[in-house]
């Protein structure tokens, strides 16, 4: 019953940024205000008794609370940077509209209405965040992203109508082995084009060219994030007990990780863009959500639970990274920015912050969870192989501070420091007010004299702080990037109870079919 | 099989057929409406009233959408397959559909939906794959789509109330978004043809300027 309120929010909000998404300052304050707004109603989700929908069934969990209040927190932040760098006036209503469209795919019980709820979202978002204003690129990749989520959706329906998640219904015979197969391959086709595994990682790069950056955090990672819940949810149930006859599909889906992850790697390290450095480590870390379906196991489906807030989270703190890099230095580009670290150690900080919570260390949930589900799909020398390559976001990372700690170029040493700035203040003689006349007579002359005086006085400040942010965007989006570095920190911490509501089974339902996300 | 499920399965096939094949937009549009209107019918047992009515009425919605848009395509865009090449194709998926009774496939649903749902794929995978026009691209996706929920009707049974509000969401969500799609992509370059990548593209490189407005 809980989710209801923020799905109602999450619509009328997107709906309503997206009307005054023309109007430069009302749009923005309407879609910032909307995103808080559905972010306090994400909050008060909770794993309260199932609401009955035709025959289905709408409930909250404390998985979907995290996954819908991450998102919200980290596409905020991001839509502060970006509104500190440019105006992206389509971004509030692709976050809002994907929102509301996971919260439908991970809180309805059933994996067809969850295939459902995630290819709405994809197009949804994809259409608020691509389809205005036209351009080439934006149709292409709107194109791109509306054949995928159809495409998905058709080959989730219908290996979810082979092999349903639940217990099977009376009379139904058991599938074959073959069609079984068939099943797994299929939905491993569908996690790796969401997530954009090689060699299907084209989606991921292009969109990163065309998407608003803004949206770039529900469109890239956490739609994926929940395609991949709702697959991860389903899979142990239906195709668990099949597993054992499933070797040789399971060996092509771990060969087709292992290559992901490593060609994944290798394609970070040479990207000359940052937000192509992103979009690869995301198609890098698309190995590690196949290898948690290989696993077939719901102790692996459970790590990847905890593991894919982790993901969604760190990227989007990198995509907010980006998007504050660009606009400090005004490229995006390696090799013109070598020495960034000398004009924005703030940034350092936060890129150093993401870079301990996508990596981790021993004991972190972020290292505990890849290494479970890397150990479940993997053995020998292939979890040597998927371990090394599960490390391959910290080196392109490492390999941006590295940059960064070079020889200043002449585009850095140009650019504007980090630290804060004043407005001048005028002559002494000039700021005071200039008054008429004799002194006013009489309580209501005085009090209209006052309120004059506090008019002028609200003027003087409200211009002062309007230079004061003008003057002080660079510090602000590197403090709001800081920000999204310690909220990646803390998710790959395991705060917020991850690990507890990763492993927490779903409501009990009046009907068979199991919750496949939350 | 009864011969009025038999006829709401060939009407779905004709009308994915008209859909995907049709030279005239409008007219493809329409045989849309006819296919997304004819399917919810395609189940044994039939669905209850009110989510027959709400499936019918999200086919028609989405179909008029579609007829938005056609209204924009230039008339030069034709289908990548004449109507007869296509309505060959539908023909071939249902004798299919119908005949994979022989196949031990479990299935709760009749055989019809599982032919009228062959017929909706096979017409639609040919312009999925080779179409440059972001109107018959997203005609043939909803036609997919359609055909997909058809084939999980033939497999699990008639779908549960919930599934059917899910999907007949989807489909208007899509049909809005083949409409805004070909809108964006007139205005942007004149037509309806998905543009060209630009070789050694840098759009990265100049995203920040394009979206500052």
């Amino acid at each position: 019953m809980s989710v209801l309120p923020f799905l109602a929010v999450a619509i009328v909000g997107a709906v309503i940024a997206t009307l005054l998404r023309d109007i430069r300052r009302l749009g923005t304050i309407a879609g910032l205000g909307a995103v808080v707004v559905a972010l306090a109603a994400a909050c008060f989700i909770n794993p309260d008794t199932p609401l009955s929908i035709g025959g289905g069934a709408l409930a909250g969990s404390d998985h979907l609370r995290l996954v819908l209040t991450l998102c919200l927190a980290g596409g905020l932040l991001v839509l502060v940077v970006a509104r500190l760098a440019t105006w992206q006036p389509s971004a509030p209503g692709a976050l809002l509209g994907g929102a509301a469209g996971i919260g439908l795919a991970l809180g309805l019980a059933g994996t067809p209405p969850g295939l459902l709820g995630a290819a709405a979202a994809t197009i949804a978002a994809s259409v608020l965040a691509l389809g205005s204003p036209a351009a080439p690129s934006r149709i292409r990749a709107l194109a791109r992203e509306l054949r995928g989520a159809a495409t998905s959706l058709v080959i989730g329906l219908i290996a979810a109508g082979i092999m349903p998640g639940a217990a099977p219904a009376p009379g139904a015979v058991p599938a074959e082995p073959a069609a079984a197969a068939l099943v797994l391959l299929g939905m491993a086709l569908i996690v790796a084009h969401r997530f954009g595994a090689i060699p299907l990682h084209a989606r991921v790069s292009r969109l990163a060219d065309a998407a608003p950056s803004g949206a770039l955090p529900i469109l890239a990672a956490w739609l994926p994030a929940a395609w991949g819940l709702v697959i991860l949810g389903w899979a142990p149930a239906a195709l668990g007990p099949s597993s054992a006859g499933l070797g040789l599909e399971r060996g092509l889906i771990v060969t087709l990780a292992l290559a992901t992850l490593l060609l994944g790697t290798v394609a970070a390290l040479i990207q000359d863009e940052v937000e192509h450095v992103v979009a690869y480590t995301i198609v890098a870390d698309a190995g590690v959500a196949l290898l948690a379906l290989a696993a077939l196991d719901p102790a692996a489906r459970d790590a990847a639970r905890a593991w894919v807030l982790v993901f969604a989270t760190t990227r989007t703190a990198m995509i907010g990274w980006t998007i504050a890099f660009r606009a400090a230095f005004g490229t995006g580009r390696l090799r013109d920015t070598t020495g960034w670290l000398r004009r924005g150690p703030a940034l350092g900080v936060a890129l150093a912050g993401i870079l301990l919570a996508a990596v981790g260390w021993p004991g972190l949930l972020a290292w505990d969870a890849r290494l479970a589900i890397l150990q479940s799909a993997t053995a020998g020398p292939a979890l040597l192989l998927a371990y090394a390559g599960s490390l391959g976001t910290g080196a392109a990372i490492c390999r941006l501070l590295v940059v960064g700690g070079g020889r200043p170029s002449p585009i850095v040493a140009g650019s504007l420091g980090e630290l804060p700035r004043l407005p001048e203040r005028p002559p002494a003689g000039a700021a005071a007010p200039v008054t008429d006349g004799p002194p006013p007579v009489g309580a209501i002359a005085r009090a209209a004299a006052r309120a004059r005086r506090l008019r002028v006085a609200a003027g003087v400040v409200g211009r002062d702080a309007r230079r004061t942010l003008e003057l002080n965007r660079v510090p602000l989006r590197a403090f709001a990037v800081i920000l999204l570095g310690g909220l990646a920190l803390l998710t790959a911490a395991g705060a917020f109870g991850i690990d507890a509501a990763a492993r927490a089974p779903g409501p009990v339902l009046p009907s068979l079919s199991p919750f496949v996300g939350g | 099989m009864t011969p009025l499920l038999v006829a709401a399965g060939a009407l779905v096939a004709i009308g994915a057929a008209v859909a995907t094949g049709a030279r005239d937009a409008r007219i493809a549009s329409l045989g849309l409406a006819v296919m997304l209107a004819a399917a919810p019918f395609v189940a044994d047992p039939l669905p209850g009233p009110l989510q027959l009515a709400f499936a019918v009425m999200a086919g028609i919605l989405a179909g008029f959408l579609v007829f938005v848009a056609a209204r924009r395509v230039p008339n030069r865009a034709g289908p990548p397959l004449g109507l007869p090449a296509t309505l060959g194709a539908a023909a071939a998926g249902f004798a299919v559909g119908i005949g994979a009774t022989a196949v031990a496939l479990p299935r709760l649903g009749p055989a019809t939906a599982l032919a009228a749902g062959l017929a909706a794929c096979a017409v639609a995978v040919g312009p999925i794959a080779i179409t440059r026009d972001i109107f018959r691209l997203g005609s043939a996706l909803i036609v997919l789509v359609g055909g997909a929920i058809l084939v999980l009707t033939a497999l699990a049974g008639t779908p549960e109330p919930l599934t059917g509000i899910a999907a007949g969401i989807v489909l208007v969500a899509l049909a809005a978004a083949v409409a805004a799609v070909t809108g964006g992509a007139v205005a942007a370059t004149g037509g309806t043809a998905v543009p060209d990548d630009l070789p050694g593209r840098r759009a990265a490189a100049t995203r920040a300027a394009g979206d500052d407005r």
